[in-house]
């Protein structure tokens, strides 16, 4: 009944919870025992994890040409892959800081998975450019540091900046993320026994709820969430400009900021909803997270793909409008060239395929909206596949243009950082409280003796 | 920075004390192996190279070389400017000596073919066994290759002894030429053609850009008569059924069918009979050929043969062919009609020059086929090969295998086991040429010298066959008079000077002569020999009819030389393997020319693997679509397809001769090797070839465009602007080199103001530039060899290189204009030689993380290997394409011993780096530092590349723009002159190119 009454509220998309002891209960029996289900995807993503070490490993022992790259091509689906990732890693913080300085209500019950997966998404993205590079044992030469040799890194390079701006967004957004558990780490520690319960106490820093923590706690959270936005939009602006600021035909325009920030929110929540919704299903949150917050991702992804789609028309029309025959070249040759097949699967995944999202019955439905995320996750891939290998294999000295085929070494590795990702993601789901309760408690209507009294 | 010992010095002497007493150069004793350098040999400083002055002995042209050592290893080979035939160019091939000279899969020691396989012998055993074989009083053959004056005299003298037989077999000898200057002048010898006093060139086939006759000295003859240096351009118009190389350098092209070069020569001789030029005793005979008739025998429209016919008719025309390519059942009589064409334009004495007393070659060259017919009939005790590779280069139709296996008793001096000698029952490492005493007769009035440049390799025992044989002929009691070979050339020399320089013109003291002709690689002598002046009756009638070919279909096989390797004989060389073919620019592996037409009737496409089948055999290879072949034609190149020549060539590609039958020219006993027709069926497999090619077309960029001659020299005077009242243009030095147009407002004498003229180049460094004049490059890639010598650059295989990973720093991109083979019309195919244009505005810099990539002071773009990382971020941002990556540890790969050729003032790279032209960076440098001992500026000129060291054609120059008195300041001012694709992207090269310069009329696209 009192579930009626807040549903009755139905203007926001609060969950269907009654009380804090159920918040408690339902958050923190996902802890409790692992079911068998998760074993099998642990064991997998495990296995995931040892292929993609493994494929590194041998790469680093062999060169870097058991990948399938190639002049011209020197970049192909690694690249691909981190700046897949990065984009993966914006919905995170987007969810829980943007939304969280607009106090947008549907948040709460989401934000914790989308900031864990903000964390692993940055460190799985990393992991690529020093699987990309030629001779990973130099690849701390980008960090600036004192050194006798007098050396810095180039300071104009986009890929100095990536340095600066993937570390920084890796350290603002774990801190974030470790900050805004706390409270509930400290609820999983009165729960927990044994061996647990040590690691509980440990991390959760000895939090007691007392009004002066909550006041500290709540100014901390809202000064790193000021801190976080701006990430959100800074890291995939730097990470477009490894591209925009090269001279390559197809990545040297001024759009490519913008265009990257959309796509990168527009993949993160698609990924998002590919998580959120076989864990609600597993872990049984499904009072937690209702149709309305999925509604609501929904939006937002209709949003950025219209603003993907849009990007993707004003590219073709100012290589058009150019009328310098590189640029002209590079985007007939994505639509009509040896890649194809890959630039329609990014239009359609990305720009048609998320058409449907106009319909609220497909937006209430989260089988559809399912379905439709793999297909922006799909596409979105292929949209860094496209602006990178297409690009690179049409510039501008034509007797220089070639293919790249990605070999099983790359796939191993592109496969391998699914499984790297996900193996974080399970033992997170293990480990820490998956949706936030403290928060949650916030929207869950107060337990008020009046009211409930009242209702008898 | 300049105190104390240097890095690069402390590395040199580290290198020298360790590694550099392995070997010493010629003129030393024997050396200890692995004692340092405590007292040094003579001549050998440590870290300074030696040359020397030799001739190349890769075909039987005999151009000069120079060879540079490094602590007693040759390192590098360039042109030899000294010498007068070859001018200082040299060809791919030549360049590669060094990977035969280091291939590993020389012959270590002497072998005997025991019952299971070849065992390894001493060389007392060896020589023991030749003897007794030779005394034993079987008559021996000798099958060789063309070799030079002195050791064929050596040879001719040692089987004089022994009343053996020489047979000369080299399949790239023009015999049918040969044969037709015997019948139409009545000498035994070669024509000496004068390319560039030619103005009208015709070549019916001949490939005189590959490898007909002498390929470097007639490319700079073409350079010479084809570029526009003095506002002249000659014509060259090339008749064939398909546009080798040579034919691509073409300006009209006539696709006449393969055979009707006599058919055409005489109709136009006969055209200008009619207008009055007399042919001698053919006179009567060519007036009954008319170029309607050979129009229609040709497949051609007549009125181009009409207009070839006035052009002749202006004088100072030249007609060459049909070379190599056109060996057919007719060749010797189509060479005859070509000579009689050039006699009947007035071209003899003016272009064409026929020596009367001549005896060059090996004197009526014994027949080839009557040999194989004895050797199957046991008239021979011994046969010995040497030079040459029949077993390989005939076809398995002529019987050579099973007529040299029933002779009792065969030996090879090779320095490979190649196909032939691995019949053999004992085989004598031979000595490379570079590591051997010799000479050559290259052209008139020149004696060129081949000294060894470094002592024989340690770890293969070889022996000069010419040393073998004096030894041998001493113990069967011929003795020729000499211990050595070495000992033998030099009285042969002081023999040939003569007494008093009667026959020579040159007096002084031979020993003079001689040291003088080893500094500088050859003598120069005043040719006596009178010229022939007319034709002469033949002495039975010539029948000019088209020749015969065999098989059914209407697809004619042409087999070719490759001009990468020839014959065959240079197929075990990496560099040539992965150096794209000139034409067709697939490396490595084999590839069957067809028309688009012809394919598209066939339902084919690129990289089709089809089954090219003759009567007497069929290949699989896939097919390449070539614009430039007729669609009744398809060609494959000779060379791939080895069976047993070494661990490179083995297995790649495939060998037309197996192909071909019997047929010979009728005149020559040359084998045809166009004489069938071939099927062409699909197999149903595919491949990628292994192609740098991404596209022929310039896809409106303009890369590379063309001026007309007409339109040439109607640039506005820019002068006459300044002169009016100091408003107007001045041209002022960029940046990045070169120069552009600046407007000024005030008076001209004010500019450029001070410190503004060099941009941020300081007055104290120069500026490097290069220009490159398309005009004459003809997209030989000789230049690609030597960039690969000279920089340690790797190859890297077949499978890598299909994957688009070669690692040349240079490149001769090759772009279509104009080819079409339905009808006769102009050719325009462009060559562009594409390396780092060292950009002032360089997209690399800005974007490596860790500056690897790095602007230096006199304006090279460098790449500290190092420093690199590996982010290939750089190579993504060049507009060039210039950098290769390091993808795996290529350089490691390298067998022993052709890692000793590795250049030692050049860093080895190594796995995941990138790199690229350094503009020979450490020739700048050491040159550089020469003129700072001296105390002097660096002289314009005094630095070189590499790949200009060979260029026949003087392409490419190099210099300091800066200086307004160099050369290549003055060619950035050419009129001619672009940047590639620096008005698109300011980059401001410091490659300048200048433009072709066609007869037709050019349209360029993006305009």
């Amino acid at each position: 009944m009192a579930t009626a009454d807040a549903r009755q509220r139905g203007a926001l998309p609060n969950p269907d919870v009654a009380t804090y002891e159920a918040v408690n209960r339902d958050v923190l029996k996902v802890l409790s025992r692992p079911g068998k289900g998760w074993w099998v995807l642990f064991a997998m993503a495990a296995a995931g994890v040892a292929v993609f070490l493994g494929s590194w490993f041998y790469q680093i022992y062999q060169g870097i040409g058991v990948s399938g790259l190639n002049a011209p091509v020197g970049w192909g689906v690694y690249i691909t892959t981190f700046v897949f990732w990065v984009g993966i890693a914006h919905s995170g913080t987007l969810i829980s800081a943007i939304l969280f300085l607009f106090r947008a209500p549907w948040r709460q019950a989401i934000y914790r998975a989308s900031e864990a997966m903000t964390v692993f998404a940055v460190m799985t993205a990393g992991l690529f450019p020093l699987i990309h590079v030629g001779r990973v044992w130099h690849a701390y030469w980008l960090i600036p540091y004192p050194n006798s040799r007098f050396l810095w890194p180039n300071f104009r390079s986009p890929l100095v900046w990536d340095v600066f701006a993937i570390t920084t967004y890796f350290t603002v957004s774990a801190v974030f993320f470790y900050l805004g558990t706390i409270p509930d780490l400290a609820a999983a520690r009165d729960q927990a026994r044994g061996l647990r319960k040590k690691f509980y106490q440990v991390i959760s820093l000895g939090w007691r709820g007392t009004d002066r923590e909550w006041h500290h706690f709540s100014k901390a959270y809202i000064y790193l969430a000021a801190l976080a936005t701006p990430l959100v939009l800074s890291v995939h602006s730097v990470v477009s400009w490894d591209f925009a600021m090269a001279i390559v035909p197809g990545w040297h325009t001024t759009i490519f900021a913008p265009y990257f920030v959309a796509g990168a929110i527009f993949s993160g929540v698609a990924l998002v909803i590919t998580l959120a919704v076989p864990m609600r299903k597993y872990f049984g949150l499904e009072d937690y997270l209702t149709v309305k917050h999925f509604e609501a991702m929904a939006k937002l992804c209709l949003l950025t793909s219209s603003i993907v789609l849009y990007a993707y028309m004003t590219e073709y029309f100012l290589a058009w409008y150019s009328g310098e025959p590189p640029e002209r070249g590079s985007f007939w040759n994505r639509v009509f060239g040896h890649y194809w097949w890959a630039n329609w699967i990014m239009l359609t995944c990305n720009g048609l395929v998320p058409l449907m999202l106009w319909f609220k019955r497909v937006r209430r439905s989260i089988a559809a909206l399912f379905v439709i995320s793999i297909f922006i996750n799909i596409g979105m891939w292929f949209e860094r596949y496209v602006i990178i290998v297409t690009s690179l294999s049409h510039e501008y000295e034509p007797w220089a243009w070639g293919l790249y085929r990605p070999s099983y070494v790359e796939m191993g590795i592109l496969l391998g950082s699914f499984a790297w990702f996900g193996f974080w993601f399970l033992l997170f789901t293990r480990l820490l409280p998956p949706v936030a309760i403290a928060e949650m408690k916030e929207v869950v209507p107060p337990p008020m003796s009046s009211r409930k009294e009242a209702a008898t | 920075m300049s105190d104390g010992l240097r890095r690069r010095d402390f590395l040199k002497v580290l290198g020298a004390g360790s590694a550099g007493a392995t070997v010493a150069g010629c003129s030393t004793g024997e050396i200890e192996r692995l004692i340092p350098y405590v007292v040094p040999p003579e001549e050998i400083t440590p870290g300074v190279a030696t040359w020397y002055a030799s001739t190349c002995g890769e075909c039987s042209s005999g151009c000069g070389i120079r060879v540079r050592t490094r602590e007693g290893r040759a390192v590098m080979i360039e042109g030899n400017p000294d010498h007068p035939v070859s001018g200082g160019g040299l060809c791919s091939r030549g360049v590669s000596a060094l990977q035969g000279l280091y291939n590993p899969d020389r012959l270590a020691s002497p072998l005997r073919a025991g019952t299971s396989g070849f065992e390894a012998i001493s060389w007392d055993e060896a020589i023991g066994m030749l003897t007794e074989r030779l005394g034993a009083g079987g008559r021996p053959l000798f099958l060789t290759g063309r070799k030079g004056p002195t050791e064929g005299a050596l040879l001719d003298g040692f089987l004089a002894a022994l009343n053996g037989e020489r047979v000369v077999h080299d399949p790239l000898d023009d015999a049918p030429l040969r044969a037709a200057v015997n019948i139409a002048f009545g000498v035994n010898t070669l024509p000496r053609y004068d390319i560039a006093a030619a103005r009208l060139l015709v070549s019916f086939g001949a490939d005189f850009l590959e490898t007909w006759l002498s390929p470097v000295k007639f490319a700079a003859d073409f350079a010479r008569m084809h570029g526009v240096d003095d506002g002249v351009k000659g014509k060259f118009v090339f008749v064939g059924p398909r546009l080798s190389l040579t034919g691509q350098n073409a300006d009209e092209w006539i696709p006449a069918r393969s055979g009707a070069e006599a058919e055409i020569a005489l109709a136009l001789a006969g055209e200008l009979v009619r207008r009055g030029s007399d042919a001698g005793p053919y006179t009567d005979m060519v007036s009954g050929y008319t170029l309607e008739q050979a129009a229609r025998v040709a497949g051609v429209e007549v009125d181009a043969l009409n207009a070839l016919a006035d052009q002749f008719a202006e004088g100072a025309a030249l007609a060459l062919g049909p070379g190599l390519a056109g060996h057919h059942e007719g060749a010797t009589a189509a060479n005859l009609a070509v000579l009689i064409l050039n006699v009947a334009a007035s071209s003899l004495g003016q272009t064409l020059h026929i020596d009367a007393a001549a005896e060059s070659g090996a004197p009526g060259d014994a027949s080839l086929a009557g040999a194989i017919a004895n050797m199957g009939a046991g008239a021979y005790g011994v046969a010995v090969v040497s030079g040459t590779n029949p077993a390989y280069t005939l076809p398995p139709a002529s019987g050579f295998q099973d007529a040299f296996s029933r002779v009792p008793f065969k030996v090879a001096f090779a320095t490979t086991l190649d196909e032939t000698a691995a019949l053999a029952d004992l085989v004598l490492p031979d000595t490379h040429p570079l590591e051997s005493w010799g000479d050559a007769m290259p052209g008139p009035g020149t004696y060129a010298v081949r000294q060894p440049a470094m002592r024989p390799l340690p770890m293969f025992d070889s022996r000069p066959m010419a040393d073998v044989l004096l030894d041998v002929g001493r113990r069967l009691g011929h003795d020729a008079g000499a211990a050595t070979f070495q000992e033998y050339l030099r009285a042969a020399f002081d023999g040939w000077l003569g007494e008093d320089g009667e026959a020579t013109g040159l007096t002084g003291d031979p020993n003079a002569l001689w040291r003088a002709a080893l500094r500088t690689g050859s003598v120069s002598y005043i040719d006596q020999t009178p010229q022939v002046t007319g034709l002469q009756a033949p002495e039975t009638a010539v029948r000019f009819d088209a020749p015969g070919i065999d098989g059914d279909g209407e697809l004619t096989l042409l087999v070719y030389p490759s001009p990468r390797f020839g014959d065959g004989s240079h197929a075990n060389r990496p560099w040539l393997l992965e150096l794209p073919d000139p034409v067709s620019k697939v490396m490595w592996h084999s590839w069957v020319e067809m028309n688009p037409a012809t394919l598209e009737r066939l339902g084919l496409r690129e990289g089709d693997v089809v089954s090219v089948a003759t009567a007497e055999g069929a290949v699989e290879v896939p097919v390449w679509p070539y614009p430039g072949i007729r669609e009744d034609a398809v060609a494959v190149a000779m060379g791939g397809g080895h069976t047993n020549y070494g661990q490179f060539a083995d297995g790649n590609g495939v060998n037309p001769m197996t192909l071909l039958g019997t047929a010979t020219d009728a005149g020559s006993e040359a084998l045809a090797l166009v004489s069938t027709r071939a099927t062409v069926t699909p197999t149903g497999a595919w491949r990628w070839l292994t192609s740098p090619e991404g596209s022929s077309d310039q896809d409106d960029r303009n890369v590379t465009p063309a001026v007309a001659l007409s339109a040439l020299g109607h640039a506005p005077a820019e002068a006459d602007h300044a002169a009016e009242g100091g408003h107007g243009q001045l041209r002022e030095l960029q940046e990045g080199g070169g120069f552009r147009t600046v407007e000024t407002e005030g008076r001209a004498e004010d500019f450029p103001l001070p410190g503004s003229d060099f941009g941020y180049y300081g007055e104290d460094h120069p500026r490097w530039a290069m220009a490159m004049d398309l005009d004459k490059c003809t997209g030989c890639g000789a230049c690609v060899t030597a960039c690969q010598a000279e920089n340690n650059i790797p190859w890297v295989g077949e499978v890598q290189a299909t994957m688009g990973r070669e690692m040349h720093w240079l490149r001769i991109e090759r772009y279509y204009e104009t080819v079409d083979a339905s009808h006769s019309g102009p050719v325009d195919i462009r060559f562009l030689p594409m390396l780092c244009q060292h950009c002032n505005n360089a997209p690399c810099e800005p974007v490596c993380p860790v500056f690897a990539a790095y602007h230096t002071p006199d304006g090279l773009n460098a790449q500290a290997y190092n420093r690199c990382v590996g982010t290939r971020y750089c190579a993504n941002n060049c507009p060039y394409k210039v950098r290769v990556f390091n993808w795996y540890r290529y350089t490691q790969q390298i067998p022993e011993p052709m890692n000793w050729q590795f250049n030692p003032d050049v860093t080895v790279r190594d796995n995941g780096v990138m790199e690229k032209c350094t503009f020979c960076v450490q020739r700048i440098r050491e040159v550089g530092n020469r003129a700072a001992v001296e105390g002097r500026e660096v002289r314009d000129g005094e630095v070189y590349t590499a790949c200009q060291s060979v260029c026949p054609s003087d392409v490419i120059t190099f210099g300091n723009i800066k200086d307004h008195d160099s050369r290549v300041a003055a060619l950035a001012e050419n009129e001619r002159t672009y940047r590639v694709l620096d008005a698109l992207i300011n980059t401001q090269p410091a490659v300048h190119y200048l433009q072709k310069v066609t007869l037709h009329d050019v349209e360029e696209a993006g305009h």
